[in-house]
């Protein structure tokens, strides 16, 4: 019984001991002060008074700017549709820094797995990989596919980082795969780059020539400060880079790369592609599903060619290899090519006036524009709802 | 574009143009106008050359009535072809402009090295083998001899140039030394030769700083230059060293045992010369009898250097009667040398004045004053008439009359010092005897009084007031300007403790420290893990660099780093793969030392150099002698304090070093002062005003996990995209309309 207790009391001092490990040697005051950083929030004014940044303002005028360059892209531009994207994820050790909460992995897990999601939504049609980069070794984790799922699954369950980080290998690996998918589809990279430096076998410039060669757009987001080697990367193979300086700036980064980008000219030959848009079959009918390999009851997809049963659209007919999509999937990527033109800003002193035509409620989610609580939302004719409700009635039209 | 300072139309080439380089111009324009001399201070990056080089030409072309020379100075062969090719960018648009009366002649003027074409010459591999080979086919006995015999080798190039005589003239136009060269290959002519010619003619004349301080070399150029000439030193901060080597002088022994052969060298050659052809000497004696006006007499190629620096009556003097004959000319050297050598072998430090060395000389090897004045032009007399072309085997005895001249006309300013061993190495004998110079005025000073106006120029020239002090002149203006950033993109840190809280510093008594190493060590191993691409560090000196490195290296903590050497070569190979290092992504350390070749010369721009560290406040060695006998000087004559003085010189030196990271107003860096010292009053104010401007007082006093943090967001920050232009309030660049929108008022309200 002694014993028992004694050993008990052990334990339990040793989780104790367990639990201050995983915070450094730091006393609980300097914790406070590490976590959180609360004076990063702030800033000094002309007076030398601390006030809170101002992030709003910087939001909002991001947002104009994207507005801004999307009408002048609303040319004509041609943009790759059908999309074969490897994120490369950096498991370096640097990767495992705390200086984002609360890891640079754990954040990048999570984003990634949001950008995933956004890809394939506003990407039906494209495919996804996953490459990831460890001791100096560049892993494929999944091989590139269509399910969203899979791909997160995946990533989920390997998030130890260790080692050194190779750019070359991790590019040579890619350039690999994607030298062998059809010529309509457009090559990515997107690297997610925690490392400062890359410990290369052989000469990295060659490899970039080789991606140029074979017309893989390569991005960086890097996590800590600029490189000049992802910039030289980024700026060869037409790609952008940037630098995340915290986690909503790493996010709204990362979603950046959902939209198609504008395809490379001499690359973008017109190309027929055979496609096929599958019937649902009926409720409670019974089949032997093609991608699960078992019998299945209820909703499922039947390939109009070679009639097997697929889950979920969009995807390749196990059977007979063609391309399974539905009518709102193309639809949807078509939107790409023709978005909706920018707003016409109105004032509210413009809506108050009688004499004035205009609708007073946004015509997508009726609050009426004039409602003081919508700040922001005010100061265009339908408020920011209206370009996601369109998305979704384009298939109608 | 194009704008009006006052009367001036000032023709810009690039469309753009920085605030600051508007207000350096209305300067300048002052200067010019005052025709006084004047220091400017304005930070690397800001284009300092193209300001300057525009507002010349035109004030120049405004003003066609009083023409005027451009003679600009800088101080390397890179530097020169820069300065060129800016001009040439902006001749264009001028020509472009106001058609061709706008034409200048604008040549570059470098040694032989550069500038030969001769494919036998040019392959030699020092500079002094260069001329030796380029006197040894082009001297006018060697001509004269090849005109008998044909198997005697000339030089083609100097053959036709001087077939051509007075048509070889370049047409109107910049060149820069490489279409020097390509000219002189396709007429034929030899392009240094040209050159030199073309000095007189020319609108600007761009070449090193030597070519106008140098008292040994001066004396080709500075002679034909009219007074109506603007002189501007760029990148000036060491002006004053210069000046003090140009007039100093070490003699080792073996200088000594090479002059002792010299001389018996030399005598053979008089005794052959007695036996062929006594005419020759005898017509020197008669030449030397009239006085040292024998520049005139001699074709151009054999006119050697002569000494501007030298007071007046030497030249107008008769040579002294005890030294006309050869013979008698060589016993007083043999004597010298002996006297001399003599000297060297003392067994401690002695240090005398030259009034007291010259008595002691006059008494004990019974050479007097007025004959020591006159060596080095009898010597050049001497081998020019004994036909002596391989004049780099003599360098030796003239290293030897050089001394004699100084020593015997200078009485003060200098100070001779004689240390029997290197103070480092006590236990290895390695006497020297150094004529040291003191006053860097003295150099400087001919071209003070003989030119109208003189340009200091740099990017560190702080603190400002005691440049006139150091070279002893009064400028008419002194001004320091700032950079206008369109964002904060410099970030200097003064890190003052060490991870543990403990101060570090490379003061004396703590440099050896373990804990003060380690704690550099530390620093830099930290900065390493945030920082990208290069890091530069500086040490203060290379025993301590070798010191602190093997320590890190003992506690393994070292990564992959490159030196700088002692060694030309392998620092250039040491650079190079950093540079691959850095390209490729890898990163990389270069360790330097501050006054270093690579802290003078070098740049570590955009990703070359993120981050410097400064290890220590690089004060200049304070035991050794030299330094200990000027600083006496400079307290005596000019009243400088010596702690002033050597504060100084430690902070120009580690703002030089810093300043190396950045190049353009595009590029970033951080900089790290590493040293407790740095954040005392008195050495932080001597730091150039635009890095003070960005030394927030928040980060006067961090430790290394606080510089750490500002470090990462720092670099976070500069990472994010930017708008080139600056914001509506505080314009970076100028348009032309901006700039005529904007009254001088304002202007002055943005400067100041």
């Amino acid at each position: 019984m002694n014993n028992g207790a004694g050993r008990r009391i052990n334990g339990a001092a040793e989780e104790d001991d367990d639990e201050d490990d995983v915070n450094g040697d730091l006393d609980a005051w300097e914790r406070t002060y590490t976590d959180e950083r609360s004076w990063e929030s702030l800033q000094e004014d002309e007076s030398g008074m601390l006030r809170p940044i101002d992030n709003q303002a910087l939001y909002h005028s991001q947002y104009r700017r994207r507005l801004r360059s999307l009408s002048s892209t609303a040319a004509r531009i041609q943009k790759g549709l059908i999309r074969y994207l490897y994120i490369v994820i950096d498991l370096s050790r640097a990767a495992s820094e705390m200086d984002f909460r609360p890891s640079r992995i754990a954040v990048i897990a999570k984003h990634v797995e949001t950008f995933i999601r956004e890809f394939f939504y506003q990407n039906p049609l494209s495919q996804v990989g996953i490459v990831t980069i460890k001791d100096g070794v560049a892993h494929c984790l999944t091989d590139i596919g269509g399910s969203p799922e899979s791909h997160i699954n995946a990533l989920m369950k390997k998030l130890e980082c260790s080692g050194d980080s190779s750019l070359q290998n991790a590019l040579d690996l890619v350039d690999g795969y994607l030298n062998q998918i059809p010529s309509y589809g457009h090559r990515e990279v997107l690297i997610l780059y925690s490392a400062l430096s890359t410990c290369d076998p052989g000469d990295i410039m060659d490899t970039i020539q080789k991606c140029r060669k074979s017309k893989i757009r390569c991005s960086v987001i890097g996590l800590a400060a600029e490189m000049f080697i992802c910039k030289h990367l980024c700026q060869e193979t037409g790609g952008t880079y940037s630098v995340a300086l915290d986690e909503s700036h790493f996010k709204e980064l990362i979603l950046e790369h959902a939209p198609p980008p504008p395809a490379i000219a001499e690359f973008a030959v017109a190309n027929l592609i055979k496609m096929g848009f599958p019937q649902r079959a009926a409720e409670g009918s019974i089949s032997i599903c093609s991608c699960h390999k078992e019998a299945k009851v209820g909703a499922g997809y039947t390939c109009p060619r070679c009639k097997a049963r697929a889950c979920e659209l969009p995807t390749e007919c196990c059977v007979c290899g063609l391309t399974l999509v539905s009518s709102p999937h193309l639809a949807r990527s078509y939107h790409h090519l023709f978005p909706i033109a920018p707003f016409d800003e109105v004032t509210s002193s413009h809506l108050n006036n009688p004499n004035c035509k205009l609708q007073r409620n946004c015509f997508g989610c009726q609050q009426s524009l004039l409602d003081p609580v919508f700040g922001l939302r005010k100061q265009t004719r339908a408020c920011r709802c209206v370009p996601e409700v369109q998305t979704v009635l384009l298939p109608g039209l | 574009m194009k704008f009006q300072i006052e009367d001036v139309t000032v023709y810009f080439p690039y469309d753009h143009i920085y605030p600051e380089q508007y207000c350096y111009m209305i300067e300048l324009k002052r200067t010019l106008d005052a025709k006084g001399h004047c220091l400017l201070e304005m930070p690397t990056g800001t284009g300092k050359t193209i300001a300057l080089l525009s507002l010349i030409t035109s004030y120049c072309l405004s003003k066609p009535q009083s023409p005027m020379k451009l003679i600009y100075c800088t101080r390397t062969v890179h530097e020169m072809e820069k300065t060129l090719a800016e001009l040439k960018i902006l001749h264009n648009y001028q020509i472009k402009h106001l058609g061709p009366q706008a034409r200048i002649l604008a040549i570059g003027l470098s040694s032989r090295k550069n500038l030969c074409v001769n494919p036998t010459v040019v392959a030699a591999e020092n500079r002094d083998s260069v001329d030796a080979g380029c006197r040894k086919l082009t001297a006018s006995w060697v001509r004269a001899l090849a005109s008998e015999n044909p198997d005697v080798a000339m030089c083609e190039f100097f053959e036709n140039y001087e077939k051509a005589a007075s048509a070889a003239v370049l047409p109107p136009g910049v060149y820069t030394l490489q279409e020097l060269r390509a000219f002189g290959k396709e007429k034929g002519w030899c392009p240094y030769f040209l050159a030199r010619h073309m000095v007189q003619f020319a609108n600007v004349v761009v070449y090193s700083y030597q070519y106008l301080l140098d008292p040994k070399v001066a004396g080709i150029i500075s002679k034909e230059m009219q007074k109506e000439s603007v002189v501007v030193f760029d990148e000036a901060h060491n002006i004053d060293n210069v000046c003090i080597e140009a007039l100093s002088v070490s003699v080792r022994r073996q200088t000594l045992e090479g002059a002792t052969w010299n001389l018996s060298r030399i005598s053979q050659e008089i005794d052959r010369f007695k036996a062929t052809d006594a005419s020759i000497l005898r017509a020197e004696y008669n030449r030397l009898v009239e006085g040292l006006a024998l520049r005139g007499n001699l074709p151009i190629t054999d006119n050697w250097l002569s000494n501007p620096a030298l007071p007046d009556d030497i030249l107008k003097e008769a040579v002294p009667g005890n030294i006309r004959r050869a013979e008698h000319f060589l016993h007083v050297l043999r004597r010298l040398v002996q006297y001399l050598s003599g000297r060297l072998d003392t067994e401690n430090v002695e240090k005398e004045s030259p009034v007291g060395f010259v008595a002691s000389l006059s008494s004990h090897a019974g050479i007097d004053q007025k004959t020591l004045k006159f060596c080095y032009d009898r010597l050049h007399s001497l081998m020019l008439t004994l036909e002596i072309t391989d004049t780099d085997e003599f360098l030796h005895i003239q290293t030897i009359c050089d001394f004699a001249t100084l020593v015997g006309t200078y009485g003060r300013g200098f100070s001779i010092i004689i240390e029997p061993f290197d103070e480092r190495m006590p236990h290895i004998p390695d006497p020297v005897l150094q004529l040291s110079c003191h006053d860097a005025s003295l150099a400087i000073k001919p071209v003070f009084d003989r030119f109208q106006s003189v340009l200091i120029t740099s990017g560190t020239l702080s603190p400002i007031d005691l440049y006139p002090r150091l070279l002893n002149f009064h400028p008419v203006v002194s001004r320091s300007f700032t950079m206008s950033l369109t964002r904060d993109c410099i970030c200097p840190m003064v890190l003052t403790r060490g991870s543990d809280q403990l101060p570090v510093s490379t003061k004396f008594d703590m440099r050896s420290d373990p804990g003060v190493v380690r704690n550099y060590g530390k620093l830099l191993l930290e900065m390493v893990s945030v920082v990208p691409d290069g890091i530069v560090c500086f040490f203060v000196s290379y025993s301590y660099m070798d010191g602190i490195i093997n320590t890190w290296n003992d506690s393994g903590i070292l990564k992959l780093v490159f030196i700088e050497t002692q060694d030309v070569v392998e620092t250039t190979l040491a650079l190079d793969n950093y540079r691959r290092a850095c390209d490729s992504g890898r990163g990389a350390v270069f360790f330097s030392v501050a006054r270093g070749k690579v802290a003078e010369g070098i740049d570590f721009d955009r990703h070359y150099g993120r981050l410097v560290i400064m290890i220590g406040v690089p004060f200049q060695y304070t035991l050794s002698k030299i330094l200990l006998a000027r600083l006496e000087y400079l307290r005596d004559t000019f009243q400088i304090k010596e702690g002033d003085f050597l504060t100084f010189d430690a902070l120009r030196q580690a703002a030089q070093c810093v300043g190396r990271v950045i190049r353009s107003k595009a590029d970033y860096g951080m900089m790290i002062f590493a040293d407790k010292r740095y954040s005392r009053h008195d050495k932080r104010s001597k730091l150039p005003s635009w890095i003070l401007s960005h030394l927030q007082d928040a980060n006067l006093n961090l430790s290394t996990d606080m510089a750490l943090h500002i470090a990462r967001e720092f670099l976070k920050k500069m990472a994010q995209p930017y708008d080139k232009t600056g914001s509506s309030d505080k314009k970076t660049l100028l348009s032309q309309e901006e700039l005529e929108k904007l009254g001088d008022g304002s202007m002055h309200e943005m400067s100041y």
